[in-house]
């Protein structure tokens, strides 16, 4: 996150290279945030596809948890159904059975049968609608007394005989199917004997009909039990049309969820086939799968929306911060010298680093000026703060030593001025500021300090710091005094001047980082751009606060 | 005891008190640096402003201090007639000596 301003240097690298470096942040910033841009889409779309996916899974789940439950308490309910079917068998079988072994008993006397019989037949609840008594005499069945409405038997069936041999060798009740008169009236025929064909007194049968509803329907009231089912009950196995007993629908067969029962009836079987009315656990485990598709979508929805607000806060961040960086650095940079300017014998080079994640505008700066006689000021200066006072101090100092020292000002003449722009008591802002005076052709650099780091002199026969006395920083009082120290330079000699970005590290003394400078510089044979960059990347790792750093190198 | 900055990262607690001679002591202990000092000035400034004739600061317990501390320093020593500043950490003490300022704050180590 270290944006590097290279100042343009006197080096052979004839590329303005401030102007590339300003423009590559900003072309990466925004072709990233472009991308950028479009995450908080894709985010919540991610979002509302997940949720969507979770809540259809968790509908189908419902559902078909709903769905087995149905049919587990249809199959359950059909079975108690089936049961109560079951039951019905001895209500009609009993009288039968003790009607047949009572003719057997008094010889088929029609008034005992008649007296026994009376009390089942008649209209509902009574069993039969009309019973018969006949007897087996010389290889014939014929009715011998009848209770009730006559047998429809003979309409129906043309082989009465081999209904009645049957039920005389089942020993049990005998079914002879539906009967019917007419369309509209069907009954359900039943017989039992108790005799044995061998018989020597005859044998006898009972036969009872009992009455089917009309058109086969029956009515379901709402408060009966099994109310919430559909039914309908065949005789046999098959559940076809022409075997339907009774039924609680007006169309068959039963459609959607049905469950198949079959209950031993005689000398055949009721099919009784039941489907649901309604839902049979009630209506919310049936509405659950829906109300989870509903709020598990609005949830959905309402995650996505929510993500994409959140991200595109974030987003939104991001990008002011870049924006906010840009326009730092844009400042910045625009505060500082553009070119630097061409010196006959010289490398000259400036650098400015903003500190990582740093946002706001510094308070460093560098500038070379060319004075009269060959000679070259070298300035390096740090405002003590950020942001604009910062910056507009740092502007208004480096154009007032540009003046003086056009004007002709030595740095110990300028310097005292400098206090009058600038108050830390009333500007809260204090400034260091080193000046060099470089004379190319004598090899003699003056420097004066205004409370700043000292320079570093390098050169083949090793690095030294050129101490100063250093005088007051720009600020702190009106008028303070400054003194100059004036040292030889060898040939090839390379001066660098620095803000305390450089060597400042918390928990560590500023002569531990400036030795640590001191040993990465010495020894020197680097071209000055080289050695600037070499420098910056060595000792700024891990530095958060904004750096200048220029320097003059010798060429001969 | 007064916590400061301690959201910016940068952590400051202060402590007041007085010298044996009744001159405010403001014992800092933490890093003093462009988040904390703005809010230490804040919180000092009453006392800064009824202009003592001294203020000491002791810095025994002080980690950290940049540029901003130093103006904050100087600040004080322009406005009250002396600022004596105790037993500073020694890279406090070597920054402000290489800021030339070794005769506006009086330093005792």
């Amino acid at each position: 996150m270290i944006s590097e301003y290279a100042g343009p240097g006197m080096t052979d690298t004839a590329e303005p290279a401030g102007r590339w470096v300003l423009e590559r942040p900003r072309s990466d910033a925004v072709s990233g945030l472009s991308e950028q841009a479009r995450r908080p889409f894709r985010v919540a779309l991610t979002v509302l596809v997940i949720g969507l996916a979770i809540t259809a899974a968790l509908t189908v789940v419902s559902s078909a948890v709903n769905r087995s439950n149905e049919k587990r308490l249809l199959v359950l309910h059909g079975r108690e159904l089936g049961a109560v079917l079951a039951e019905a068998l001895p209500s009609v079988q009993t009288p039968m059975a003790s009607a047949a072994a009572l003719a057997d008993a008094t010889a088929g006397n029609p008034q005992k049968f008649k007296r026994f019989i009376a009390s089942y037949v008649g209209g509902p609840p009574r069993q039969f609608v009309g019973v018969s008594l006949w007897r087996l005499s010389g290889g014939r069945w014929s009715p011998v007394a009848e209770v009730g409405a006559p047998p429809l038997l003979r309409s129906t069936h043309k082989n009465v005989a081999a209904l009645f041999d049957r039920a005389a060798s089942n020993h049990k009740l005998t079914l002879a199917g539906l009967v019917r008169s007419g369309p509209h009236t069907l009954r359900l025929g039943y017989a039992f004997s108790t005799s044995t064909m061998s018989g020597s007194g005859g044998s006898y049968a009972a036969y009872g009909e009992g009455a089917i509803p009309a058109n086969r329907r029956s009515r379901l009231e709402s408060n009966q039990a099994f109310s919430e089912l559909n039914y309908a009950i065949y005789l046999g196995r098959a559940p076809a049309t022409q075997n339907l007993i009774v039924t609680s629908l007006k169309r068959l067969p039963i459609r959607g969820p049905h469950s198949t029962v079959r209950v031993p009836f005689g000398d055949t079987v009721l099919t009784l086939v039941v489907g649901p009315r309604q839902a049979l656990a009630g209506s919310l485990p049936g509405r659950l799968p829906w109300i989870i598709l509903g709020v598990g979508i609005l949830l959905s929805l309402g995650a996505a929306l929510m993500t994409l607000r959140l991200q595109r806060a974030v987003y939104e961040n991001r990008r002011l911060y870049a924006e906010q960086r840009t326009i730092a650095h844009t400042l910045q940079h625009a505060l500082l010298p553009e070119t630097l300017p061409s010196i006959p014998g010289l490398s000259v080079s400036g650098r400015y680093q903003a500190g990582a994640e740093n946002l706001e505008i510094g308070g460093d700066w560098y500038d070379l000026i060319t004075l009269k006689d060959g000679c070259v000021l070298l300035v390096v200066g740090d405002v003590a703060g950020k942001g604009l006072p910062a910056a507009t101090a740092m502007a208004a100092l480096r154009f007032a030593i540009h003046a003086y020292a056009v004007q002709g000002d030595t740095p110990t003449v300028f310097l005292p001025k400098l206090s009058r722009l600038l108050s830390v008591t009333e500007d809260r802002l204090l400034a260091t500021v080193l000046c060099a005076v470089v004379d190319v052709d004598a090899h003699e650099v003056t420097v004066t300090s205004a409370g700043h780091l000292p320079p570093l002199l390098s050169s083949s026969q090793g690095s030294t710091f050129i101490d100063t006395p250093p005088g007051l920083p720009v600020g702190v009082e009106r008028d303070p005094s400054y003194t100059s120290t004036t040292v030889t330079t060898p040939r090839g000699a390379t001066l660098l001047a620095f803000t305390d970005g450089l060597v400042e590290r918390r928990g560590e003394s500023i002569e531990v980082g400036l030795e640590r400078l001191r040993a990465e510089v010495s020894p020197n044979h680097m071209p000055l751009d080289d050695l600037l960059g070499r420098v910056l990347e060595q000792l700024r790792e891990g530095a958060f606060d904004d750096t200048a750093i220029a320097g003059i190198q010798w060429l001969s | 005891m007064a916590e400061l900055g301690k959201a910016a990262g940068a952590e400051l607690t202060y402590e007041l008190g007085e010298d044996s001679d009744g001159c405010p002591v403001v014992r800092l202990r933490g890093e003093l640096d462009m988040t904390t000092a703005p809010k230490l000035e804040t919180a000092l400034e009453p006392i800064v402003t009824t202009a003592p004739d001294r203020l000491v600061v002791d810095a025994s317990e002080l980690k950290f201090a940049d540029s901003s501390a130093i103006a904050l320093l100087v600040r004080w020593a322009n406005m009250v007639r002396h600022v004596e500043i105790r037993q500073p950490p020694d890279l406090l003490q070597r920054v402000i000596v290489r800021m030339g300022l070794a005769d506006r704050l009086d330093v005792r180590p």
